[in-house]
C-alpha cells in the first residue's frame, strides 16, 4: 500500500509540535509505531534515536557463542573460535582440510571439517578465496583463531597501538586515582559492562585535554604543566619506513600498478577499510577476519533511567524480560484508501483469474491520488488496551498555531484539504477471546450509543450531498474504522501528507491498568470503586496518503 | 489491510488441520513432508520431499509449521552433503509463522520461527536462520551462513545490515495469520 502513516517521537524538537511534514528532515522524528518504546514512567514515547543504549551481553554472530565481558576485550571484540570473514567478500568462511582423494575434491564446496588430513584452511563458499593462496594454512583444525590472532598481535600497527597504550598508561592510572569521575553519578544504575566502556571513554588523559572549540586555547595553556610530565612519545616504526614493511605507499604501489593485469589485484578500499594503518593495495596481502562480536541492547528512557527493553541472556532468544513499547500502549493506525483497493481487485479480476492472485499489485498510477479530485480514506484505529478508549482526531495546519478551529481558517498555500470525524470515536477494549473469534458481532457489549454517527457531523455541513464520507464506518473487536477526506486542488504535486494530532481518552483505575503513572495513590485508592478516573494521552502522527500523480500518464496506465 | 486475497476455488486443496496446498505446486514425496496447519503453498511451488536420507524406515525430509507461506515459484529441497565419503540428503525444519517470498530457493537446515524471506532469495545449503530474522528481497546466503536471531540480512553475499524492532515476532505473528484470513477461495 502506498498509504503509510508514521508516529512521532518529540526528542529532536524543543516543542512539542511536530515539524511540518513537507520539510525532508522532519522524517527523523516519526517512525514506524512498531520501533517505538513507551516509558511508564514519563507517560512519553521513546524513540531509538533518544533511547540510552546499553551492551547486556556478547555474542558472536556466526556460531552464536555467548563471550563473557571479561574476555572481549583480549579477544579484540572478535570471535576467538573458528569463525572467519572472507577478506575479499566478507562471507562466513568454512574450515576445510586437503582432501585425501586428491586435488578436484579440494574446492568443492560440500565439506566436512572431521575428516581430512592437515593441512588445514580457510575457504569461501561464496567467493571460492581460500587462505592456502596466501600461504596461511593449520595444522589441526581447531583454535584458529588463537593462532591468527598471534599473527594479528604481532603486526606492526597493532605493535604501535599496544606501545602507545603503554606510554600513556602510568599517567592514565595517576589520573583516574587523583581525579574524582566526574561522570560516577550518572553511572549509579548503569550495569558494568557499559559503566567500564563509557567510563574508558570519557576518562580525561592528562595532557591531551578534551576537545572542547571553545575554551581549547585556555585548556592549552592550563594543561601546559600537565604537558610536561609525558615524556615525548617514541614511535616503534618511523613513518618513513612504513613501505618497506609492506603498508603500502611509495614506489612500490606505483611498480605493482604498472604490472597489473587484473582489477581484482588491487584490494577495494571496503577491503581495506578495517586496518589501522594504511595498508596494501595488493588483494592478495588481505587476511581473514575474525568475526566482529554483535550485542544484544538493553534500552532506557532518557529522562527517568527506568529500563525500556531488557533482554534476556541467552544470545538468540527473542523473548525480553522487560518490554515497554509503544504498540502495546497507543492504538495501532492503519491507513488504506479504498478507491486504491477498489482499483486493485478491478485489476485482479479483469485478466483471467489464474495471473498470480497472492501478490498485491502496488502500482502508484492506479493507488494514485489524481489533482483536482476527491479522495475518501479510511483510518482503522486498533485498541491494545484492555480498556475501551475513545479517539479525537485533530488535523494540524502546516503552520504552528493554536488548535482551536483550524477550520476556518485555511493556508492558501496547501495544496490540499483534509477533513477528519472532530467526535470522539469509541474504541472497543482488546480482548485475547478475538484473536479466536471470526464472526465480528459486538457480543462483548459495545454500547450502542457509541455508535450515532455524530462523529460525521463535524465537516458534513460542507459535504454537498455526501454526508457519510466523514466519519464511523465500521466497528469490530478492537477496531474502529473511521473514514476522512481529502480534497485535493488542481495544481496538487508531490505526497499528501499532513500531520495529525491524536488523543485518546483511557481508564486509568484498573486493577492492573497498564498505564498507572502520574496517579497519585490516593486519587486512585478512591477513584477505585466507582467512578472510572479518565486520563488522556495524545500523540502526534503524520499521515501519508501517497503520491499525486500526473493525470496524462495515469490515464493512459488506467487504458492498458 | 484486511481485503481478501482471492483464489480460485478449485487451485488449491485444504486439509484438515487448515493447510492449504495448490494444484498446481509440484509435491514430490509427500509423505516426507509435514505440514503444521493453516500453511500455504502457493502455485508452482517445487518442494522435493523424495530426497531423502538413505536408510530404511520412515524419514521426514521437510517440515514446516503453522502459519507458514511457500510463496509462487519457490523450489525448497533438503540440503546435501558427502560426510565421510558418503552422500546424503539431511533435513530441512522451518518453524512457525515463515513466510517465503516468491521465486526463492530455499535449501537451508532450520529456519526459525517468525522468519520473514524475500522474493528471489536463495538460501544456500545447510543455512541456519534464527528466530525472527529478516531476509532482504534478493538476497543470496551462501552455504553454511548463521543469520542470528532479530537481523536483517541482506545482499550478495548477504550480510547482516540491522537489528530488527524488539516488537518483530507480534509483527510477524499478527500479519502472517492475518495473511491466512484473507487467503480465501473467491465467492460465488
Amino acid at each position: 500500500m502506498s498509504a503509510s502513516i508514521e508516529y512521532y517521537c518529540p526528542c529532536l524538537a524543543a516543542s512539542p509540535h511536530p515539524p511540518p511534514p513537507h520539510l525532508a528532515s522532519s522524517s527523523y522524528s516519526f517512525h514506524p509505531l512498531h520501533n517505538l518504546y513507551f516509558c511508564e514512567e514519563c507517560d512519553a514515547v521513546r524513540c531509538n534515536r533518544c533511547v540510552l543504549v546499553e551492551v547486556s551481553g556478547y555474542f558472536c554472530p556466526n556460531c552464536l557463542f555467548e563471550v563473557p565481558s571479561a574476555s572481549v576485550r583480549a579477544e579484540k571484540n572478535r570471535c576467538a573460535r573458528n569463525c572467519f570473514n572472507c577478506p575479499i567478500c566478507r562471507n562466513t568462511l568454512s574450515v576445510v582440510a586437503s582432501d585425501p582423494e586428491g586435488n578436484e575434491g579440494r574446492m568443492s564446496p560440500i565439506v566436512s571439517n572431521t575428516l581430512g588430513e592437515p593441512p588445514f584452511f580457510l575457504f569461501c563458499n561464496n567467493c571460492r578465496w581460500d587462505s592456502a593462496e596466501i600461504g596461511i594454512t593449520f595444522e589441526k583444525p581447531t583454535g584458529l583463531a588463537a593462532q591468527l590472532q598471534k599473527f594479528e598481535d604481532s603486526a606492526p600497527d597493532a605493535l604501535e597501538f599496544e606501545h602507545l597504550k603503554e606510554h600513556f598508561e602510568p599517567y592514565l592510572r595517576a589520573s583516574s586515582s587523583a581525579l574524582p569521575t566526574t561522570t560516577a553519578h550518572s553511572h549509579h544504575h548503569v550495569n558494568p559492562i557499559t559503566a567500564a566502556a563509557s567510563s574508558a571513554l570519557a576518562r580525561d588523559v592528562p595532557g591531551v585535554g578534551k576537545y572542547n572549540p571553545l575554551t581549547r586555547s585556555r585548556v592549552g595553556r592550563d594543561k601546559n604543566a600537565g604537558k610536561q610530565e609525558i615524556p615525548d612519545y617514541n614511535s616503534r616504526v618511523e613513518i618513513g619506513t612504513l613501505g618497506a614493511l609492506g603498508a603500502g605507499g611509495g614506489d612500490s604501489d606505483v611498480e605493482f600498478m604498472r604490472r597489473l593485469e587484473d582489477m581484482a589485484e588491487v584490494a577495494a578500499l571496503e577491503q581495506r577499510w578495517v586496518n589501522s594503518w594504511t595498508a596494501s593495495l595488493r588483494s592478495s596481502d588481505l587476511k581473514p577476519l575474525r568475526i566482529p562480536l554483535q550485542v544484544k541492547k538493553s534500552k532506557r528512557c532518557p529522562a527517568c533511567r527506568h529500563i525500556l527493553i531488557k533482554p534476556e541472556q541467552k544470545s538468540q532468544s527473542t523473548r525480553y524480560k522487560i518490554k515497554l513499547v509503544a504498540a502495546n500502549y497507543l492504538p495501532a493506525i492503519h491507513v488504506s484508501l479504498p478507491h486504491a483497493i477498489a482499483a486493485m481487485e478491478l485489476m485482479k479480476r479483469s485478466p483471467s483469474l489464474n495471473k498470480s492472485l497472492s501478490s498485491v499489485v502496488d502500482d502508484p498510477s492506479v493507488t494514485g491520488l489524481m489533482p483536482g479530485k476527491t479522495y475518501a480514506f479510511h483510518l482503522a484505529f486498533t485498541n491494545p488496551l484492555y480498556d475501551p478508549i475513545q479517539v479525537r482526531l485533530k488535523k494540524v495546519q502546516p503552520k504552528p498555531m493554536v488548535n482551536t478551529d483550524e477550520d476556518h481558517d485555511k493556508p492558501r498555500r496547501v495544496p490540499f484539504q483534509v477533513s477528519l470525524p472532530t467526535a470522539a470515536i469509541g474504541i472497543a477494549a482488546f480482548a485475547e477471546a478475538w484473536e479466536y473469534e471470526d464472526d465480528e458481532e459486538d457480543m462483548f457489549g459495545l454500547e450502542e450509543d457509541d455508535l450515532d454517527m455524530d462523529a460525521h457531523g463535524g465537516t458534513g455541513k460542507d459535504g454537498r450531498g455526501k454526508t457519510r464520507t466523514v466519519g464511523v464506518i465500521e466497528r469490530r473487536a478492537n477496531t474502529t474504522v473511521i473514514s476522512g477526506e481529502v480534497i485535493l486542488t488542481k495544481e496538487a504535486r508531490g505526497n499528501v501528507r499532513f500531520n495529525m494530532l491524536v488523543s485518546y481518552t483511557y481508564r486509568s483505575d484498573d486493577p492492573e491498568p497498564p498505564e498507572e503513572n502520574e496517579d497519585g495513590t490516593p486519587s486512585r485508592s478512591h477513584a477505585a470503586p466507582k467512578a472510572p478516573e479518565m486520563k488522556n494521552f495524545s500523540f502526534y502522527t503524520v499521515v501519508d496518503l501517497g503520491p499525486v500523480v500526473r493525470r496524462e500518464e495515469s490515464r493512459s496506465e488506467y487504458d492498458a | 489491510m484486511n481485503t481478501p486475497i482471492y483464489y480460485q476455488r478449485g487451485e488449491y486443496i485444504e486439509t484438515d488441520t487448515g493447510n492449504k496446498v495448490s494444484r498446481r505446486a509440484a509435491i514430490s514425496g509427500p509423505q516426507n513432508i509435514i505440514l503444521g496447519g493453516k500453511t500455504i503453498i502457493s502455485s508452482n511451488a517445487i518442494i522435493r520431499g523424495d530426497l531423502r536420507r538413505t536408510g530404511p524406515g520412515h524419514a521426514v525430509v521437510i517440515s514446516l509449521g503453522r502459519y507458514c507461506l511457500v510463496g509462487e515459484g519457490c523450489i525448497m529441497r533438503p540440503p546435501y552433503k558427502t560426510y565421510r565419503g558418503v552422500f546424503n540428503y539431511y533435513p530441512m525444519k522451518i518453524g512457525d509463522n515463515v513466510h517465503i517470498g516468491a521465486n526463492s530457493i530455499v535449501e537451508a537446515a532450520t529456519i526459525g520461527n517468525y522468519v520473514e524471506i524475500g522474493k528471489n532469495c536463495i538460501i544456500g545449503k545447510f543455512v541456519i536462520i534464527k528466530d525472527c530474522a529478516k531476509i532482504a528481497d534478493d538476497t543470496i546466503i551462501p552455504p553454511n551462513t548463521v543469520v542470528p536471531a532479530l537481523t536483517l540480512f541482506a545482499g550478495n553475499p548477504g550480510q547482516i545490515v540491522e537489528d530488527l524492532p524488539e516488537t518483530m515476532q507480534e509483527m510477524v505473528e499478527a500479519q502472517t495469520k492475518q495473511y491466512y484470513t484473507r487467503f480465501q477461495p473467491y465467492p460465488n
